[in-house]
């Protein structure tokens, strides 16, 4: 696919584009997609990212990196944007932000976070939070292609309904026997939940079937104290260090 | 990714865009060897630090600075006195 | 600024709103919380092995243990402080030693050199004039909000000086160097203003 082969060309002016929302979608109550038409777009691999820039009207400008949480073959590009209590621009984009409001955007850029279905080797997604963005891209692109590749993904979470496409998680893993997904709520329960409970431990890793030797594609992402936690745990599995692709968010979302 | 609240490390991968100011490309996907104990990873995997002021990559082995870059209305800066060699 | 960027309506109109003009240098906005930035990990130092230093070229002119600054006369300031990344924050309390009483514990008159490097654990650094030092312009801070400076924010000693932005207030500091001729820290050397004026807008090199 073109769009694709034009997402990593080097030599490729970045320049800012305008975006404008079309579509926005509360996915829970601090989490919302943002389905979004760029003029001139040019295609990007699941997995990359963004960097948007809003400008208040005397000028001032606030720029922030938002993963592309949309396929590659998807027709909108989907940013799905965690309110940061206290935070400058993720209140604006969750509360404030609007179908037909505009903003600079700017990508896709990041070239070393990217899974597509052309990679060899078993996939191994593991998600904290709104971590869960980039590894949506890649998620809905091996759907979109309907390849076959032996794929895990652990998620968690703070509590059920913080779960972020959970519908569309479900319904992709009924119909896929090569897909598997598992969930841990971190905090909070609901009544008669027989998943995992708590923070990701060793145990919940080595419930993958994807042991080293079967030199999984390993993808990481969520708050940086989850990835470093996770990143840590998999290097004592005895998961090679360079396997271990990570994409760290910042501070933890308390 | 990172608000202006805390401004953790993260990876190398989310300086991609202002690399890509200095460099033209996407620099993530490139080598690059530490000078100080010669291990060599993707740019993308590097520790970034002060991502707000401008991009410092950190080598994830020994904590040495690799690479410096920063944007400015005036100009764009790079230093990478740290690093032994970098292979796109 | 850009005039093809298209304006996000309503962004930032609320919390800069509440700005008030004559204290907020041009720019900035106010903000609650203590945004953390480093240029490398954290340092985890524990104060039984520090020691602060005064030197004069390549000549030590002043070193102290811990117990022998805690000794030293304390000042309390209440000061707004502002970010180069646009976050400022106000009436914030820190306790420490200024740098006219470190002048003086170390025996040393008027500085007859105009330049400071501060010099920090992790290898971060960053100059100033000592002019912006001495009349209660600047000290070594221990204490933030009467509790010792926790370490992502600098502990246990940061320089504190608050008139100019606050990458020159160095966290981790170890080492005030007074030079004879002005060098470049950290981000002076890569861009950023070398003097770093809040209310002329001076914060990359150029401006």
């Amino acid at each position: 696919m073109t769009a694709t082969e034009t997402a990593t060309a080097s030599g490729r002016r970045l320049e800012w584009q305008v975006a404008e929302v079309s579509e926005i979608v509360i996915e829970t109550p601090h989490v919302k997609s943002l389905f979004l038409h760029v003029t001139g777009w040019q295609g990007h691999l699941p997995g990359q990212h963004v960097d948007i820039r809003l400008t208040a009207e005397d000028g001032y400008q606030a720029q922030r990196s938002y993963s592309i949480a949309s396929a590659p073959e998807d027709e909108l590009l989907t940013l799905t944007v965690e309110r940061v209590m206290g935070g400058e621009v993720s209140p604006y984009l969750v509360d404030e932000l609007r179908a037909g409001d505009r903003f600079q955007l700017r990508g896709p850029v990041g070239g070393y976070f990217v899974w597509t279905v052309a990679t060899r080797g078993p996939l191994y997604l593991i998600a904290g939070g709104s971590g869960i963005a980039p590894l949506m891209a890649m998620l809905r692109h091996r759907e979109r292609r309907k390849a076959p590749v032996p794929t895990e993904l652990l998620y968690s979470s703070r509590s059920l309904e913080d779960v972020i496409y959970p519908e569309e998680l479900d319904a992709m893993a009924q119909h896929d026997r090569n897909l598997h997904i598992a969930y841990t709520l971190t905090r909070k329960q609901p009544e008669g939940w027989v998943g995992r409970r708590g923070r990701i431990d060793k145990a919940m890793l080595i419930e993958a079937p994807f042991p080293p030797p079967s030199k999984p594609n390993i993808f990481v992402c969520g708050p940086t104290p989850f990835v470093e936690h996770v990143s840590n745990l998999l290097v004592e599995l005895g998961h090679d260090a360079l396997a271990i692709k990570t994409e760290r968010f910042g501070p933890t979302g308390a | 990714m990172a608000e202006n609240i805390s401004d953790l490390v993260l990876d190398g991968n989310a300086a991609a865009g202002c690399l890509h100011e200095i460099f033209a490309s996407d620099i993530t996907i490139a080598q690059i060897q530490c000078e100080a104990c010669s291990s060599a990873r993707p740019v993308g995997s590097l520790r970034l630090y002060a991502v707000s002021m401008g991009a410092v990559l950190r080598c994830p082995n020994c904590d040495s600075l690799l690479m410096r870059a920063v944007n400015t209305p005036h100009g764009r800066w790079l230093e990478m006195s740290g690093t032994r060699c970098l292979r796109f | 600024m850009n005039d093809k960027a298209p304006i996000s309506r309503g962004f930032g109109s609320g919390r800069r709103a509440q700005t008030p003009k004559d204290r907020v240098p041009p720019g900035q906005y106010v903000t609650t919380d203590f945004p953390v930035l480093s240029a490398g990990p954290t340092p985890q130092i524990k104060v039984e092995d520090w020691t602060f230093a005064l030197q004069r070229g390549g000549s030590l002119i002043g070193k102290w243990s811990w117990a022998e600054f805690e000794a030293l006369p304390q000042t309390t300031i209440k000061t707004d402080i502002h970010c180069v990344t646009k976050w400022s924050k106000l009436d914030t309390v820190w306790r420490g030693v200024t740098f006219d009483d470190l002048l003086k514990a170390a025996g040393v008159g008027e500085p007859a050199a105009p330049y400071i490097m501060a010099h920090c654990d992790g290898g971060y650094t960053t100059n100033l004039p000592i002019a912006d030092l001495i009349g209660a312009k600047g000290m070594i801070a221990t204490r933030y909000d009467d509790l010792p400076i926790l370490p992502v924010h600098g502990g246990p000693a940061r320089l504190l000086v608050p008139h100019l932005y606050f990458w020159k207030s160095a966290k981790w500091v170890r080492r005030l160097r007074i030079m004879e001729h002005d060098e470049r820290g950290f981000w002076e050397r890569m861009g950023y203003h070398n003097y770093g004026d809040p209310w002329k807008e001076q914060r990359y090199d150029g401006d």
